[in-house]
């Protein structure tokens, strides 16, 4: 298949040259690649998306997709996962959506370390309600709510989900569409709960294009195995705007784990049993 | 014949397992029983009590004055000594004090057969056995079965505790046959695994924790699983997520959890994921008195979510209707691709009751998952506006969304297309209404020419009561949403006076008939402690408001 096969032929409503654009085609590469080379069955993947910008993939991606609510597509992803096992699970996040409605979520997924993938687009702002301040906001940045600058430092994700326990940790760049297919794949293919964090400036908003371009490096003879040192990029840069800030991107933390869905023994495709319930057997089971 | 036993102390003497040996005898032996559990929000020390009411007829509730008091503290006899029928007594340790006390010495018995502390209640049980008239044997048989490993001195103490005593009343011999013996969340989990679940996913609240212990027990069994996740929001939107890939799913919660849940149950609405919820109320509003007992979500379930859409609501009102309602819940969401909720109570879900038989349920589990076809549609637009159910990995492209969307389930904000959706959804009532009147929306119990309306677990104290009102009927509505409405309109009409019964402060179900049907009940019997009704307050109660 080509990736133009993933076209739905949707109008997009991402504004003119949103850096949202880049990160869709690394998807549609990465789902490509990972079909063309008999990794993954198309029928088998499934999207799941929440509300903000980034959720309008859901309309512009030809595959199985399920758009939930703000904030909740991890617990979504999650659910379809013990659902039917076989499905690879792509799921979309913002990071507005992310770190502040559903927060709680990302702790638990990565500490569930199911199999499935997890995208946020980090735009550092809530740009579909008109540019708000998100949890990653830069300290001091001046929004319509928050006209006297954000009080607060930002959270880190790479941080907070080495912390929880996430099994594949990784950052990329929406306008570096390359190593970001290259890492999406690298994500799905990972057996547990992969995070990929994708910086990707709003050209509305909060346009960081320039100064991301000046500060980021990729990560070299970085042994992923390593959780301090992962631990130490981690906690490289600081989501604020500093002169002498070092960005650095692709896989952090890389390492193998317990999956969640593996408890169950007889774990399975559910919606292909046979389900013919012995009525007279339960109820005796039941009996006092 | 009739026997009322109470049965109480602290938290964690063993009070519950005793009363439901005591129950086991005499439902063995072919008595109905049935049994009310109060107990406090804490796990050791302060008040629990368990009610028995025995009969050699079918019983549904319990009463307030006892036969005998099977007191394991000073604090229930302080408490419910006036609670003591004539001739009654109260049955317990030689240092208790109250009137008519048999008051064993317990450490001596034990001190005599060389016996462990734990079997204090077991020389209780048998001296209660004996006073109320029933022969040893099969207390010792169903004492000893209910432990997996065989217990020094458990039959001995049992026979000492039986032979300290003298016998004091008569028991009726009942016709023998063993009854069923069950709570509502029993029932309920017996009715999900009867529906063919594939997954259960809660966390843990008071009354509805006792489903997810059960499923949970029996998940390997029977080939299906039970989650735990973070919160009830996670709960609610993991459910979708895997009644999406195809599993057959339920969510349990009470009001404070179904109250996070509400957006994920909207989103039920918009995505038409097929989705089981069982609402357990108990005493609110916001965290209320969370072991006691309400009806006071009603509108809550009925109104549940933003947004206009779908929502059905089915209130069983004893543990054999939350086994038939459980799996008529399954179905009906599946097949019209709806938000069910079973909305149970404290008083329902932890009360046992007894029946003769359960008989075999006329519907059958099915998924509703159809082959996709070529150019398949997720919300394509039929004549009943159910659409079609396929899932993902069956070769179609299968999409739910939050969002309004067109027929393949793309993102629509046009004008024509979020009125054909509306619609759509909107046209399965039609069906469904249909469907439910197969399904007893209400039942009528008795004759009289006056007319009660209830709903949910005040069933048992009001079919118990209707002995005592000969003058009365009593329609029961099951069927919430869709409501019934010709159906109760018709009974009120027909009726000489009309009384609204309800465990809750201001009469949930009388504001719905009123939308429903424009008739208005003034006459009232509410109540609103966290406590259900007995049969006697209702003879009283309903009385006083017909003078």
């Amino acid at each position: 298949m080509k990736a133009e096969d993933l076209n739905t032929g949707e109008k997009s409503t991402w504004c003119p040259g949103c850096t949202d654009f880049g990160i869709l085609t690394s998807v549609k590469q990465a789902i490509t690649n990972l079909v063309n080379d008999e990794k993954v069955k198309r029928e088998n993947i499934v999207g799941v998306s929440g509300v903000g910008c980034f959720d309008k993939i859901y309309d512009y991606l030809n595959i199985n997709f399920f758009h939930t609510l703000h904030g909740r597509s991890l617990p979504t992803m999650f659910g379809i996962k013990l659902g039917n096992p076989e499905l690879k699970i792509i799921g979309f996040g913002g990071d507005g959506s992310t770190y502040a409605e559903g927060m709680a979520h990302v702790v638990h997924s990565c500490r569930y370390n199911e199999d499935t993938t997890f995208l946020v687009f980090d735009n550092q702002m809530f740009s579909l309600t008109t540019g708000q301040a998100t949890p990653v906001s830069e300290k001091g940045l001046v929004t319509p709510s928050t006209p006297l600058g954000v009080h607060e430092k930002p959270v880190n994700p790479l941080a907070l989900t080495m912390t929880c326990g996430a099994s594949f940790i990784s950052r990329g760049f929406a306008l570096d569409i390359p190593n970001l297919t290259k890492l999406i794949e690298a994500a799905v293919m990972h057996k547990g709960f992969s995070f990929v964090e994708i910086l990707q400036p709003c050209i509305s908003y909060h346009n960081t294009t320039q100064f991301i371009r000046e500060h980021i490096y990729k990560l070299e003879n970085h042994n992923t195995g390593n959780y301090e040192d992962a631990m130490k990029k981690a906690l490289e840069w600081d989501y604020c705007q500093n002169e002498n800030s070092k960005i650095p991107t692709g896989i952090f933390y890389e390492t193998n784990k317990p999956i969640y869905e593996d408890q169950w023994p007889h774990m399975k495709k559910w919606h292909t049993v046979k389900r013919n319930p012995d009525f007279r057997k339960i109820l005796s089971e039941f009996k006092k | 014949m009739e026997k009322h036993i109470l049965i109480g102390g602290e938290a964690g003497k063993g009070i519950a397992k005793t009363t439901l040996l005591i129950s086991e005898v005499f439902t063995n032996a072919g008595y109905y029983v049935f049994n009310y559990r109060e107990y406090q929000s804490l796990i050791k020390g302060g008040f629990n009590f368990n009610v028995l009411k025995i009969s050699d007829n079918p019983v549904y509730s319990h009463d307030n004055s006892y036969d005998v008091i099977f007191a394991l503290n000073q604090d229930l006899i302080d408490r419910h000594e006036n609670d003591l029928k004539e001739g009654g007594f109260i049955l317990g340790d030689k240092n208790l004090k109250g009137k008519n006390l048999i008051g064993i010495d317990v450490q001596a018995h034990l001190e005599k057969l060389g016996a462990s502390a734990k079997l204090g209640n077991d020389i209780l049980i048998g001296a209660l056995a004996k006073i109320i008239g029933l022969p040893v044997e099969p207390v010792v048989k169903v004492v000893k079965g209910a432990f997996k490993k065989k217990i020094d001195l458990l039959e001995e103490s049992i026979i000492e505790g039986y032979n300290c005593v003298e016998k004091k009343m008569e028991l009726d011999n009942p016709d023998g046959k063993p009854k069923y013996f069950i709570t509502g969340n029993e029932a309920i989990s017996m009715g999900a695994i009867t529906s063919g679940i594939d997954m259960y996913v809660a966390y843990p609240i008071t009354p509805a924790t006792p489903v997810l212990h059960e499923l949970a027990s029996k998940q390997v069994e029977h080939d299906f699983i039970v989650v735990q996740p973070e919160n009830e929001i996670a709960v609610a939107c993991s459910a979708l997520g895997a009644s999406y890939a195809g599993a057959n799913t339920m969510i349990g919660t009470s009001g404070a959890g179904f109250a996070l849940m509400t957006e994920a149950l909207s989103l039920q609405g918009m995505s038409e994921v097929p989705l089981v919820v069982y609402l357990s109320q108990r005493t609110g509003p916001a965290s209320g008195v969370p072991t006691y007992n309400s009806q006071g979500d009603l509108k809550f379930a009925v109104n549940v979510g933003h947004g206009e859409f779908v929502r059905v609501v089915v209130a069983p009102g004893d543990a054999k209707e939350c086994f038939y309602r459980t799996i008529e819940a399954f179905h009906l969401a599946s097949k019209y691709r709806v938000l069910v909720m079973i909305l149970g109570d404290k008083h329902v879900g932890e009360s046992n009751y007894s029946f003769d038989d359960f008989e075999e349920p006329k519907i059958k589990p099915s998924r509703y998952i159809t082959e996709p076809c070529e150019d398949y549609k997720s919300y394509l637009i039929t004549e009943n506006g159910v659409s079609p159910r396929s899932v993902p990995g069956q070769g179609a492209v299968v999409r739910a969304t939050s969002y309004e969307h067109n027929e393949y389930g793309y993102t629509t904000e046009k004008a024509d297309e979020v009125i054909k959706m509306n619609d759509k959804r909107l046209k399965k009532l039609d069906d469904l209404k249909e469907e439910i009147m197969d399904l007893v929306p209400v039942y009528l119990h008795g004759q009289g020419k006056k007319l009660i309306v209830g709903w949910g677990s005040t069933k048992g104290a009001i079919v118990d009561a209707l002995k005592d009102l000969p003058d009365f009927r009593f329609l029961q509505v099951s069927y919430i949403s869709p409501f019934p409405a010709e159906e109760v309109k018709r009974e009120i009409e027909n009726s000489d006076e009309v009384i609204l019964i309800e465990n809750n402060a201001t009469g949930l179900l009388g504001d719905i008939i009123a939308e429903q049907t424009g008739k208005i009940i003034n006459k009232k019997v509410l109540k609103y402690d966290g406590r259900p009704f007995t049969s006697e307050e209702i003879v009283e109660r309903v009385n006083k408001v017909v003078k």
